[in-house]
């Protein structure tokens, strides 16, 4: 028994060994967090309406090996995780994004092609099922997650700040009960924890799948809203719980951390845990990791309602075989782990000891990276390679993909997924505020230079929801990286934490959530791209001033704003031209006063349309501003002049009214816009039209 | 006292809450009734059944949900004459109901909306629906005008109509087809539908013009913030084109 117990416990997964004197360098406080990283989710000051104050709860978590083993449960569970750790924070779910990751799938029978619709088909069946809108995410295609695909999810959640659940007990909760809701344990998902640090092996692809969660989005669906209801009940009895998802390391986790956690300890009788077979092993009930389970820590008085919810009033067992609420333990003073099985005591260790922290300091190559600005690039045939760009698998169009997530469920979407840079929700019924949410990391600068590509991630997650109108708020993390026992590859993830620390700190943003994977690496030793994938939130005080999409007029003033480092390597740009490129250093300075234009500009009501520049330059952008207004019926082209066009430094590109008496410093008109369909850059001609079929269809091949 | 309007909720309905809002929004007296309380079902006036995946859609969608116990209150409902409204999930399980088009005995489909065509994957876009019917040959869109356009977000992996030709034709000749896709600006073609339905159909209405099932979704497109094509003197918080079906369905609870 400890020997399983411990090696879920103490596994990289959950006890961050490896990984954790690196984060907390991360900064993790500010005016705005209410929680920062330590429970199940973060959480962040929104706004007030009506009086009442709101916060956004958020989670930021992989699923990247069970992804790859089985594509399609493994990231189904992985939405099903983290929504669970948004909605144990007594948060009401409202959004999830799904960053991800996949080898090149250049044919759409090969195995890389089957992980990519896989694990698409599963965040949507699951997704789509609970009712909760996918409102951002990006995908990436790289020969360097052939074998380790990337699969990272993001929930949000809205909660009242007076409701707040905590993931521990509070002080007082002696004798409280702990009560199991959800599906009947079975033996899936035994050893998922430390299934989950191993590098992937493919020929123990079919032994892994026994440690693959089933997921199960329709109970899923019936247990969130019997849960709003408790809820509900707290609040109005003023009853004060503690709630926490079960994940890795099953019962014996959670329960041991939402006790010990609170300075108490837990008494366990496996015998009382409702399960789907009997005769299963101790061990197994106590660390399995089935799906759909979460535990409440409530006052004895308050158990039989929370019972009547779940089991009559939203029928648990009548959706799922033996489902229920069901009570296993107490808490207790003695700071001691206990569990009970058969009359007979299997463990008793110091709650301390299980979940206290562990490290393992493992050696790493301090990496140094070389920065250096652009050489001037050779003229460009933009006639022959933009056409190339945009049908490049990092830039075209990603809406064969997104379609299949339902990103308006539940009615608060403003911005739906693939609209702008960032989704957005009205998440408060009736109220003007708004929440932005939107992700970054990109893998081609994480092949060249880990922490360059980290200090990307956060500059792009901020500016991406900065251009639809919004305030960044906070930051989360999910570091993705190869095996820390290799020193070299571990070099990379100290390199890219610190790059994530310094950037957050030059940016006054703060991380509230993250998550770490690692011993993503292929049989042969190779290391996955560095990814340090990163999204930020962003609050919006009133939604009528979030900036909606495409091109409004003829006749407005183009401006780029950002830095003005032409940026070629990494780009798609130098692939296509076979050039590495070189990555600059990344001036704060004209990062921070970039942000402060755009977000002036857009407060004062005067931008009409923007985008960023990212994957395939500003070039793109300007095709994507014409592509917007195309699909909204609005013919609309530009003309622009414009050194690199293709060049990815990163900023914006915006749409201005030409009278608009916006002070202009620190951007740069680069164009106007126009009546005529058509694109004009630096004197080259394109039919928009054309434009976008080539834009538009080539990941229709690998998602019809 | 005005009328009741019941929202039943089948363990997997996901949209209970938006449409809640919208019907009250509208003056709809509405509320929400779960499975486990069916028997308070007889004491409403309408209803309307909301999206989701009920049953996890096991079978076809709305297949189960056609057989559980709160359909047998809707379904005595529809034959005295009271009005009853599906969306999406809704529709799919009023359909396997065989309430629409309601050419066949009950629980006998003649008709269903199912795997979405040529690609039978989710689909999730903006569609518009155009009024195929006198407005008032449907008690629910009375107060439509004539060939009314509405904006609705298509969102599910079934909702083309499958019938055989014979039900299609029955389908037609009977004025059952309610709502086909159009673009934007009214024009009615294939590239408008999502999913490959027949007839472009979008929504079918009974006989007697009291129950209606459509697939789109237009209480997702209810208020101007969720209008991408807004207009930036439009106030965001106010209701957009997609309301004007719900207040037409609680328009004609009052005047009945």
């Amino acid at each position: 028994m400890e020997l399983h117990a411990f090696d879920a416990a103490w596994s990289e997964h959950c006890s961050y060994k490896s990984s954790r004197r690196f984060l907390k360098n991360l900064p993790t406080s500010g005016a705005r967090v209410l929680l920062g990283p330590g429970e199940d989710a973060g959480i962040l000051h929104l706004g007030t309406h009506d009086g009442e104050r709101y916060a956004i709860v958020v989670a930021h978590e992989s699923h990247n090996h069970p992804s790859q083993v089985v594509p399609f449960e493994g990231a189904a569970t992985g939405i099903g995780g983290i929504v669970r750790d948004v909605l144990c924070m007594g948060a009401e779910v409202i959004a999830v994004a799904d960053p991800l990751r996949f080898g090149r799938c250049d044919d759409p029978a090969s195995h890389e092609s089957h992980v990519a619709r896989g694990a698409v088909d599963g965040i949507g069946a699951y997704g789509n099922a609970i009712g909760v809108p996918n409102v951002a995410g990006d995908v990436y295609f790289e020969h360097g997650f052939d074998e380790n695909c990337l699969v990272n999810v993001v929930a949000l959640g809205i909660v009242n700040e007076k409701d707040i659940i905590h993931s521990y007990v509070p002080k007082g909760a002696e004798g409280w009960q702990l009560v199991l809701v959800g599906k009947a344990t079975d033996p899936s998902g035994f050893g998922g924890a430390s299934f989950s640090s191993l590098a992937l092996d493919a020929r123990d692809a079919e032994l892994n799948k026994g440690a693959v969660q089933v997921p199960d989005p329709f109970f899923k669906n019936v247990l969130m809203r019997a849960s709003y209801r408790v809820f509900a009940l707290l609040r109005e009895r003023k009853v004060v719980a503690a709630f926490k998802d079960l994940g890795a390391g099953g019962i014996v986790g959670c329960s041991a951390e939402i006790t010990a956690h609170g300075g108490y300890g837990a008494q366990i009788e496996l015998d009382k845990v409702n399960v789907a077979v009997e005769g299963m092993p101790p061990e197994v009930i106590a660390v399995g990791e089935t799906q759909e389970r979460m535990l409440w820590a409530v006052p004895p008085d308050f158990v039989p309602e929370l019972l009547r919810v779940y089991n009559e009033e939203f029928g648990l067992p009548d959706v799922a075989y033996n489902a229920r609420a069901t009570p296993i333990g107490e808490v207790t003073a003695q700071r001691r782990y206990v569990l009970r099985y058969r009359d007979q005591i299997v463990m008793d260790v110091e709650s301390e000891f299980l979940t206290g922290s562990i490290h393992d300091e493992l050696p790493y190559t301090e990496k140094i990276y070389h920065r250096a600005a652009a050489q001037e690039l050779p003229a460009l045939d933009i006639q022959r390679i933009f056409p190339r760009v945009l049908a490049h698998r990092d830039v075209c169009s990603r809406e064969p993909l997104y379609r299949r997530y339902d990103s308006v469920v539940r009615g608060r979407t403003v911005l739906p997924r693939g609209a702008a840079d960032a989704g957005v929700l009205a998440p408060v019924p009736g109220s003007r505020l708004g929440v932005a949410l939107a992700v970054a990391g990109n893998p081609r600068y994480g092949s060249i230079d880990a922490a360059y590509a980290a200090e990307q991630a956060v500059l792009e997650a901020m500016r991406r929801v900065v251009a639809v109108g919004a305030h960044p708020i906070g930051l989360t993390d999910c570091l993705n990286f190869g095996n820390p026992r290799r020193s070299e590859q571990f070099g990379g993830f100290v390199a890219a934490v610190e790059a994530l620390a310094h950037a957050a700190a030059e940016l006054d943003l703060p991380f509230v959530s993250g998550n770490v994977s690692l011993y993503n690496e292929t049989s042969a030793g190779r290391a996955i791209p560095a990814s340090a994938i990163v999204a930020c939130i962003g609050s919006i005080a009133d939604i009528a001033n979030v900036v909606t999409p495409g091109f409004k007029a003829a006749g407005s003033a183009l401006l780029w704003v950002g830095s003005r480092e032409f940026v070629t390597g990494g780009s798609v740009l130098a692939e296509l031209l076979g050039d590495k490129g070189t990555l600059p250093r990344i001036e704060y300075d004209a990062e921070r006063a970039a942000l402060a234009i755009m977000r002036d500009a857009i407060a004062r009501g005067v931008v009409r349309a923007c985008r960023v520049v990212a994957d395939g330059g500003m070039l793109t952008a300007v095709a994507r501003l014409a592509f917007d207004a195309r699909a909204a019926g609005r013919k609309l082209g530009a003309e622009i002049d414009f050194g690199n066009p293709l060049c990815e430094a990163g900023g914006f590109v915006c749409e201005i009214a030409a009278d608009s008496g916006m002070d202009v410093t620190g951007t740069l008109q680069i164009g106007t816009t126009t009546d005529a369909p058509e694109l004009i850059a630096n004197g080259t001609r394109f039919d928009i039209e054309r434009l976008y079929e080539i834009w538009s269809q080539p990941l229709a091949k690998l998602y019809p | 006292m005005s009328a009741r309007i019941a929202v039943p909720v089948f363990p997997g309905t996901n949209s209970e809450d938006e449409t809640l809002r919208l019907l009250r929004d509208c003056g709809g007296n509405a509320e929400l009734v779960h499975w486990s309380q069916a028997s308070k079902l007889a004491r409403y006036d309408a209803y309307v059944l909301s999206g989701g995946f009920a049953y996890e859609d096991r079978i076809r969608a709305g297949a189960i949900a056609a057989h559980d116990r709160m359909m047998d209150y809707v379904i005595e409902a529809a034959a005295s004459g009271k009005l009853v409204f599906g969306i999406c999930n809704g529709a799919q399980i009023l359909l396997e109901a065989g309430l629409v088009p309601g050419t066949g005995p009950i629980r006998r489909p003649t008709a269903a909306f199912t795997r979405n065509g040529p690609a039978p994957h989710f689909i999730c876009r903006h569609v518009y629906m155009k009024l195929a019917i006198e407005p008032v040959r449907c008690a629910i869109t009375a107060a439509l005008p004539e060939g009314a356009l509405v904006p609705a977000w298509a969102a599910h992996a079934e909702g083309r109509l499958a019938a055989t030709p014979e039900h299609l034709s029955e389908i037609v000749g009977g004025g059952h087809l309610a709502f086909i896709y159009a673009s934007a600006n009214g024009i009615v073609d294939a590239a408008a539908v999502p999913n490959g339905s027949a007839l472009g159909c979008a929504g079918l209405v009974n006989r007697e013009g009291n129950v209606l099932a459509i697939m789109p979704h237009p209480e997702r497109d209810a208020w101007n913030f969720n209008h991408l094509d807004r207009r930036e003197s439009d106030d965001v918080l106010a209701p957009s084109g997609g309301s004007l079906l719900f207040r037409s369905f609680v328009q004609a609870l009052a005047s009945a």
